[in-house]
């Protein structure tokens, strides 16, 4: 396994075969809207929107001017490549918890919707059986605990990405926000999770998942997964 | 779950969280480390600083000392079987490092193991 974050996109082999046009530049990081769209070859509206409905990682710097973003190239690039293998999944099974398009100014509603947006980078990693996909969504530090199959587990959050990758795809997986609850800067998430498959989850599974959650350098990451997998 | 497997249940994470109650308000981590699992962790802000790790926490409990005037409250207690979350909302924490009249909102997750519900994480804000 990969540990570092900037080495998510070191195995991709990303050659602009999926729309994407060639870029020569040596930078990591998009500074603007309008970088990240000129990547994209895309106007800035319709990577906006992107971010809004699609999941696009943007990431926004805390204590500047407000709509101050950057994007990492090797997320984009991952971020791409998923949507190329399966955007009707996407759009579709995404479309029932979507941020609004436009962006929401009540303060509530914009950590609301930082956090679904975390929530779906798990879930997207989870649906593609990409560990490294994920991976951005959860703290260094995280960890993770739980029971499976009446057996009690807990350990570094690595072995959660370990887990997705080597369960492989689960495109059909059906996930619910059952709760979202935010105290300043903590939050706890309980997800339901219908028609988990794979080489591990096997056909048809249910899980039930509580995430923590802490805002960190702006942006909220999980800080723990705790999971029960219902006896079918 | 039937209602007196939960009240069973219920009973059994109300008896854990006491026991971090009563570390904190006797500001003896002794009294609060039972109620942690072996691989529990910490995460929230103390000030400005990202606190992590349970001995952060139980350091802080003892050198804090007493805090005989906490008003804790469960706000809500959620079990999914063999896990659960408990939001606790603490008013009046005092001692030499909290200072006086401090409000604290945790987020505790726990998990139900041979040994009884052990907390697996807290999560904490302190409202400055």
């Amino acid at each position: 396994m990969r540990s570092q974050l900037n080495g998510a996109a070191s195995g991709i082999v990303f050659r602009g075969g999926f729309g994407m046009p060639e870029r020569n530049t040596p930078q990591k990081t998009l500074e603007s809207w309008k970088q990240i769209a000129g990547y994209l070859d895309r106007s800035e509206r319709t990577v906006r929107r992107w971010e809004a409905s699609e999941g696009l990682p943007v990431h926004r710097r805390e204590h500047e001017k407000q709509d101050t973003v950057f994007a990492y190239r090797h997320e984009i690039e991952v971020w791409s490549r998923l949507r190329t293998k399966c955007p009707r999944e996407i759009s579709i099974d995404e479309a029932e918890s979507l941020p609004p398009l436009k962006p929401a100014t009540n303060a509530y509603l914009i950590e609301h919707d930082a956090i679904t947006r975390t929530m779906h980078c798990y879930i997207a990693g989870a649906r593609a059986g990409d560990g490294d996909l994920m991976r951005p969504a959860f703290h260094p530090s995280a960890t993770i605990s739980g029971y499976c199959q009446g057996v009690e587990y807990s350990g570094p959050v690595e072995h959660v990405f370990q887990w997705i990758t080597e369960n492989g795809p689960a495109p059909n997986i059906n996930p619910r926000f059952a709760r979202i609850e935010i105290i300043e800067s903590i939050a706890v998430v309980h997800l339901e999770v219908q028609r988990w498959s794979g080489r591990l989850a096997g056909a048809n599974a249910r899980a039930s998942d509580v995430f923590t959650l802490l805002k960190w350098n702006g942006e909220w990451k999980i800080t723990h997964k705790l999971f029960h997998w219902h006896d079918q | 779950m039937a209602k007196s497997e939960y009240l069973t249940e219920y009973d059994g994470i109300v008896k854990t969280m006491q026991m971090y109650i009563d570390g904190s308000k006797q500001g003896k981590s002794v009294l609060m480390r039972p109620a942690f699992h072996p691989d529990a962790s910490f995460f929230g802000y103390a000030g400005e600083q990202l606190a992590v790790g349970t001995q952060f926490l139980f350091d802080w409990i003892d050198k804090n000392g007493p805090a005989p005037k906490i008003e804790p409250r469960v706000v809500s207690v959620d079990i999914l079987e063999s896990i659960a979350v408990v939001r606790l909302e603490v008013a009046g924490w005092s001692g030499n490092l909290a200072g006086s009249g401090v409000r604290m909102s945790d987020l505790f997750t726990l998990l139900r193991t041979p040994s009884g519900w052990k907390i697996i994480q807290k999560a904490f804000h302190w409202h400055a």
